[in-house]
């Protein structure tokens, strides 16, 4: 049983990969953005800080998955 | 010396380190009770982190007492300075985003913000963050809710806001009315699993490595992350309100 929840932990949490690869592609876009547009660094900020809450928001709710499986199923 | 490194540690302490870490998760999880005292019968338990908001909601009101005190038109201290300094830049990041329609709220943002940091922070010095605990985050996202739906219907009048509902498209209807439950939900799941998230890492870390190790993970987790976190939520409530501050 431990090892079936840690191994379901561990599934819950893979989400990290799609918000890993989001916030990449995101600050990627971000810094090419600023290159071209220096002026404009202040917006692109601000934007890019909201892309990078929004597709974090994936990998939260993964941890908490993860952290409710192990706690409630214990 | 066996502490320096990390996986001599790990082999030894083998496989029974999962059923003690879910305890310890656990007990991190619980929401411990401070004091108790009774009125006309009933007990009320006061929880942990509301003792913690009561010391930040002090320190705040210190700050604000100690700042103000003394305020000068001519030839200002370098106290007024700074405080001029902090507000000016706060109040131009939200006002560059909620607009003249929106500048009313302001200061609840920003108050929001100032509590939010000294939260995050404060586990530097042995209190437990008050937003490790769900319920002042979810207390938080309400209050942010009916913020925007309140700002919303008193700008565009109710019939407008009614309509809002249908646009931009009268399919999108039910997304729109999910969207009032979503966003909350968001709001307080992020910056509880954030704070919470960086909690259990740097438990994790000191259980592994107690030495050196957790000293440059501690200024990214309890610092850098609860600055971002409290920058986050403020900003995504003030970029939720302008959605329903634009004059068309």
């Amino acid at each position: 049983m431990g090892t079936l929840i840690a191994i379901g932990a561990g599934i819950a949490v893979l989400t990290g990969i799609g918000a890993g690869i989001g916030i990449g592609i995101a600050t990627g876009k971000a810094t090419e953005a600023i290159a071209r547009q220096p002026e404009a660094e202040g917006k692109i900020m601000r934007n890019l800080l909201l892309g990078c809450a929004l597709a974090e928001a994936t990998a939260i709710y993964g941890f908490v998955i993860g952290l409710l499986i192990i706690i409630m199923l214990k | 010396m066996m502490s320096v490194c990390p996986f001599i540690i790990i082999w030894k302490k083998g496989s029974g380190h999962l059923s003690n870490l879910s305890k310890d998760l656990s007990e991190a999880l619980t929401i411990k009770t401070a004091f108790s005292f009774k009125i006309a019968g009933h007990t009320i338990a006061v929880s942990e982190s509301v003792v913690v908001t009561w010391i930040i909601m002090a320190i705040l009101i210190a700050l604000a007492i100690f700042l103000t005190h003394g305020l000068k038109v001519k030839n200002p201290g370098k106290k007024q300075i700074f405080l001029e300094s902090v507000m000016s830049a706060g109040y131009n990041l939200f006002y560059g985003i909620l607009g003249d329609n929106g500048a009313g709220y302001i200061p609840y943002l920003l108050t929001v913000m100032f509590y939010l940091g000294f939260a995050n922070l404060i586990g530097i010095i042995g209190f437990t963050p008050p937003t490790k605990d769900l319920n002042v985050t979810l207390a938080l996202a309400l209050m942010s809710i009916v913020l925007i739906e309140y700002s919303n219907a008193h700008h565009n009048g109710g019939k407008k806001f009614f309509k809002s509902f249908a646009e931009p498209l009268p399919l999108m209807t039910p997304f729109n009315i999910m969207e009032i439950g979503i966003r909350p939900l968001s709001l307080c799941m992020r910056l509880f699993g954030n704070v919470l998230g960086s909690f259990v890492v740097m438990e994790l870390l000191k259980a592994v490595c107690p030495l050196f190790l957790p000293v440059p993970f501690s200024m990214y987790f309890d610092i850098f992350d609860g600055l971002i976190q409290m920058i986050v939520f403020v900003f995504l409530t003030a970029l939720f309100m302008q959605e329903g501050l634009i004059d068309d």
